[in-house]
């Protein structure tokens, strides 16, 4: 008997072969084993259990087509070929469509019910698949889903590799890496799943469920592999829809399914991979050899049986002679200047996954992601209100001078109004729902009287920003003040009081004191503002030891008992996801509820917010607030006042950018890849944190487009190496030089922040 | 270290007197932590309750609350303890991180009992241990290589628990099969719940109040063959 074995690297994130080697010799001991590898820096070749080694050239070096014919030859003599690379797997399914009684790999058919991240052939099996979005969709969904989620998510690539990416210049990074590695703009991005990783291991042959086993990883790797595990049976809860799998996807082979169970119990399933896993003969150690029990189905030559029974495995690190006939290559020279040797995918594996592209043969739009395949671009353009169109129509762009802020006032109106329904909505006899506006989000006059005019109140981090905010015409008892620096400059403070005041510091809060003392500062409400625990913030009092809590509350007795208490935590939601929010609500609630207790000073103003995309703030949220109000009313019964400052959800949509495209270069064949516009990251300096949609506006019909995802990149003109106003977007056909391009929600930090740089 | 013998397999764990450990460890209270009565007490209380909730990140109420563990080293505490005094260590023993973290379990709405364990580990373990808590007269939670330890047992559904080791930050295998750190025995400590009820740990029946032995389990494919 002879069986042909692929997958033979072992490095810290090993590929199975050596396991199934192994595994294979037990039961086997006078087969002949032949390890095939592509590259001689694999160690796996010098393994011991391998009788024959059969090195080819790298994957990019490779003549795919007497390659194929070779292992034919090989096949149609009688020996059995295991293969333990994904892509190698794919491959062979194409080279035989039809299968071969000794390939034991499954068919693309099968493959392709079983590519990530849908796993389209998980139904019945009692797991879940983590929310997850191709990134072929626009950019502006893919900034929702990753603020939705927490920004816990991974990118993840079509075969391996998935990168954790925690913001959203971090994402845009990662996406054209992956996307150059594999050839491909079919990444996605999912969910993480805080827990402990499992898996189930099988072995069929024709549809057939040989056998299964579970394991649990009880030692991981720093990259998350398995270093130890414990191989238990299969529940028969999942055993029973699993060989009915088996049997609909006519598997051959063995496979892994690789699973996080949650802490509440729930399994999720990451990723169902077409061959046996990296650990296989832990599963051997317990007595259960799955790749023999392959090979024993497939030749029916018995496999000798395991006397061994350890439920539990570990690895060891060994060192072991290499082969005269393979010595070791040697180490490619450093690149100047370059860290480490620059050796990743030795045997070629990113090169295969090109040409496998090229060919056809993976990535033909069957990864669950939705889009069909070729090269046509199907990425979706995000949308934009209508009030957006119905604002630049005010505009002419034809005399514009750009780069040029645009206000667009109904969608500003529109936002306000609906804001104070929220508020009107949610305020009951008992409890006052007011909303208040950031003066530093965006202090334009226009904004500041909408926001007076819809009942918010202003919010000031300086005396600057009281004067303006008065300017405007805001009462005095109107104003919100707050934050480290809110008492500069000194002089501007208003003689009447004010509606309530915060302190960000326990000298801040002595200081509010003796200038109420003083009757320097008057406020209906003097509160503090809170620093939680296990979110990174320079602002408000810390609470992170008893002492802090003891301090804060020795010095909540300081403040004057005809001043209301109130407590303010402001954080940006668009930075810690929605979900990461609402729970720092229902925690600030608690401590709240113990700085009450402890002080035994009723809170009865709670002004919370900060930072709100705004539509996280604006669609879908009403149940949200209402339910939030119930709690805060449940934790803290003597509030009589909310104050909700939803931040930059108000002003963000509020105003646009108009750009001019200077330059790019057309090409009939290629698509452009740059383009040069008047504008800069001084306009738009919050480009690295958010993208914004673009539009254009087709001169023939007159229509406003929204710019798809592409492989254009957006220049400044600023002679700075970051000043990339956009990533990955598709110029559309026909745009020129001189064309206008509208960027739009730029009315917050993106106007605020403005600069004035490169203009002489 | 197992010794194969005509088939027949014998481990270390097969010769531990555990009743005699039972015995000793009959009449051990679990630990609680006392309170002044006064502000001190209530402020270092309502921050951990606070501090726990901030920790959870949103997570599953049924998370362990790992978080004490690594504020607090483990080793010796001075008993009695009061709140005020345990937030302000820097040590804290197995009974007053099993004592705070039961408090904190409860405070999240979960269902949570003191537990308390009979483990094995090696005299040359339980040596060292008597020297960290600086002492040269035998440990009164020490029995050569047996020692009395504490956790939660924290019901998931129904009356099935998981047992969380508040000094280890995890939770015990419901699979013991002997050999270091194993556990021997375990009580819940439930005096409010029906003396008729069963909890299900693994595969495990578990009555509360009393001392149980926990048998090695015996591997899943073990118990499979042995019924075919």
């Amino acid at each position: 008997m002879k069986i042909y074995i692929s997958g033979l690297y072992s490095g810290t994130n090993p590929q199975p072969g050596i396991g199934i080697a192994r595994s294979l010799r037990k039961a086997y001991p006078d087969a002949t084993l032949v390890g095939i590898e592509y590259s001689n820096r694999c160690s796996g070749i010098h393994w011991t259990d391998l009788d024959e080694m059969w090195l080819q050239r790298p994957w990019e070096e490779l003549n795919l087509e007497a390659y194929a014919a070779d292992i034919k030859e090989v096949l149609d003599g009688g020996a059995l070929w295991i293969s333990g690379v994904d892509l190698e797997i794919m491959w062979l399914a194409s080279v035989f469509p039809e299968g071969h009684k000794n390939l034991l790999t499954p068919s693309t058919a099968a493959l392709q019910k079983i590519s990530k991240p849908a796993v389209e052939a998980h139904v019945g099996l009692p797991v879940s698949i983590p929310e997850y979005i191709s990134t072929e969709r626009s950019d502006w969904e893919l900034h929702a889903f990753c603020r939705q989620h927490g920004w816990k998510v991974w990118l993840k690539g079509p075969y391996y590799e998935a990168v954790r990416t925690h913001g959203w210049d971090v994402f845009e990074r990662v996406r054209t890496l992956l996307s150059r590695a594999w050839s491909t703009e079919r990444l996605f991005l999912q969910t993480h799943v805080t827990g402990y990783e499992e898996s189930v291991c099988f072995s069929a042959y024709q549809g057939e469920l040989i056998h299964c086993v579970y394991m649990r990883k009880r030692e991981l790797t720093e990259e998350g592999k398995t270093w130890a595990g414990d191989v238990t049976q299969v529940p028969d809860e999942f055993v029973a829809p699993l060989r009915r799998i088996v049997k609909e996807l006519n598997w051959t082979g063995g496979a892994e399914l690789e699973m996080v169970r949650d802490m509440g119990g729930r399994l999720w399933l990451l990723e169902c991979n077409p061959r046996f896993p990296a650990w296989i003969y832990g599963g051997t150690i317990a007595g259960h050899n799955l790749p023999a029990l392959l090979v024993e189905r497939a030749t029916g030559v018995p496999a000798k049986t395991e006397s061994e029974v350890c439920e539990e495995f570990t690895r060891v690190v060994l060192e072991i002679p290499v082969r005269a006939q393979f010595p070791l290559p040697s180490l490619p020279e450093p690149f100047p200047g370059g860290i480490g040797h620059s050796m990743k995918h030795p045997s070629g594996t990113l090169a295969l996954a090109e040409r496998l592209h090229k060919l056809h043969i993976i990535d033909n739009g069957t990864n669950g992601n939705g889009h069909n395949g070729g090269s046509t671009n199907n990425a979706e353009a995000p949308v934009v209100p209508s009030t957006f169109i119905d604002d630049l129509k005010a505009y002419n762009f034809a005399e514009m001078e750009t780069p040029s802020w645009l206000f667009l006032e109904s969608t500003a109106s529109e936002l306000f109004k609906r804001a104070a329904n929220v508020a009107s909505t949610l305020t009951t006899p008992a409890l006052t729902v007011t909303n208040a506006y950031s003066l530093k989000t965006n202090p334009d006059e226009r904004l500041l009287v909408m926001a007076r005019e819809a009942g918010f109140l202003a919010e000031a981090i300086s005396l600057l920003e009281v004067q303006k905010a008065l300017k405007t015409g805001f009462r005095p008892d109107q104003i919100v003040l707050n934050g480290p620096g809110k008492w500069w400059p000194e002089g501007l403070l208003p003689t009447e009081p004010i509606h309530a005041v915060f302190c960000d510091s326990i000298p801040d809060l002595k200081r509010v004191v003796a200038s109420i003392e003083r009757k320097e500062l008057q406020a209906k409400i003097v509160g503090v503002r809170l620093r939680t625990p296990t979110v990174g913030s320079r602002f408000g009092i810390p609470v992170d030891t008893t002492d802090d809590l003891r301090r804060l509350v020795d010095a909540i007795a300081l403040l004057p008992r005809d001043c209301a208490f109130g407590v303010h935590f402001h954080m940006a939601s668009s930075n810690i996801g929605v979900g990461q929010w609402w729970h720092l609500f229902e925690s600030v609630l608690r401590w709240c509820r113990s700085i009450e207790t402890l002080s035994k000073r009723q809170i009865e103003c709670l002004d919370v917010g900060g930072g709100w995309f705004p539509d996280d703030w604006h669609k879908d949220s009403g149940d949200q607030f209402a339910l939030a109000i119930e709690r805060a009313r449940s934790f803290l019964p003597f509030v009589k006042q909310v104050i909700s400052e939803p931040g930059k959800a108000m002003a963000q949509p509020s105003m646009a950018v108009a750009m001019r495209l200077l330059e790019f270069e057309e090409s009939a064949e290629e698509d452009v890849t740059e383009a040069v516009v008047d504008g800069s990251i001084a306009e738009l300096p919050m480009h690295f944190f958010q993208p914004h949609r673009i539009l254009r506006q087709d001169k023939q019909t007159g229509e406003w487009q929204t710019l798809k995802h592409g492989k254009t990149h957006l220049l400044g003109r600023l002679c700075m190496e970051h000043d990339v106003v956009a990533s990955n977007v598709e110029l559309p056909e026909g745009a020129r030089p001189g064309d206008v391009l509208v960027f739009c929600d730029a009315g917050a930090y993106d106007r605020s922040m403005s600069y004035v740089f490169g203009r002489g | 270290m197992s010794l194969a013998e005509d088939k027949i397999e014998f481990d270390e764990t097969d010769f531990v007197d555990t009743g005699a450990a039972i015995q000793k460890w009959e009449h051990f209270p679990v630990s609680t932590i006392s309170h002044h009565g006064a502000q001190c007490c209530l402020i270092a209380r309502e921050w951990v309750l606070s501090m726990d909730y901030s920790q959870l990140n949103a997570s599953n109420p049924l998370t362990g609350p790992r978080w004490i563990r690594q504020k607090y080293t483990w080793g010796p505490s001075t008993w009695p303890i009061h709140w005020c005094e345990a937030v302000e260590q820097k040590t804290l023993d197995c009974g007053a991180l099993a004592a705070i973290s039961q408090e904190v379990l409860v405070a999240r709405g979960v269902k949570s009992y003191h537990a308390q364990f009979i483990q094995q580990y090696t005299e040359d373990a339980t040596r060292q241990w008597t020297k960290k808590w600086n002492t040269d007269a035998a440990l009164h939670w020490v029995k050569e290589d047996l020692i009395y330890h504490e956790g939660c047992a924290v019901v998931v559904r129904d009356n099935e628990i998981r047992l969380w080791d508040p000094s280890a930050g995890w939770w015990v295998n419901p699979k013991q099969s002997g050999g270091y750190g194993s556990m021997l025995a375990l009580r819940i400590y439930a005096p409010q719940v029906n003396s008729a009820t069963e909890f299900i740990w693994g595969t495990r029946r578990i009555f509360p109040n009393q001392w149980q032995k926990i048998e090695r389990a015996r591997g899943d494919f073990a118990v499979a063959a042995a019924g075919k």
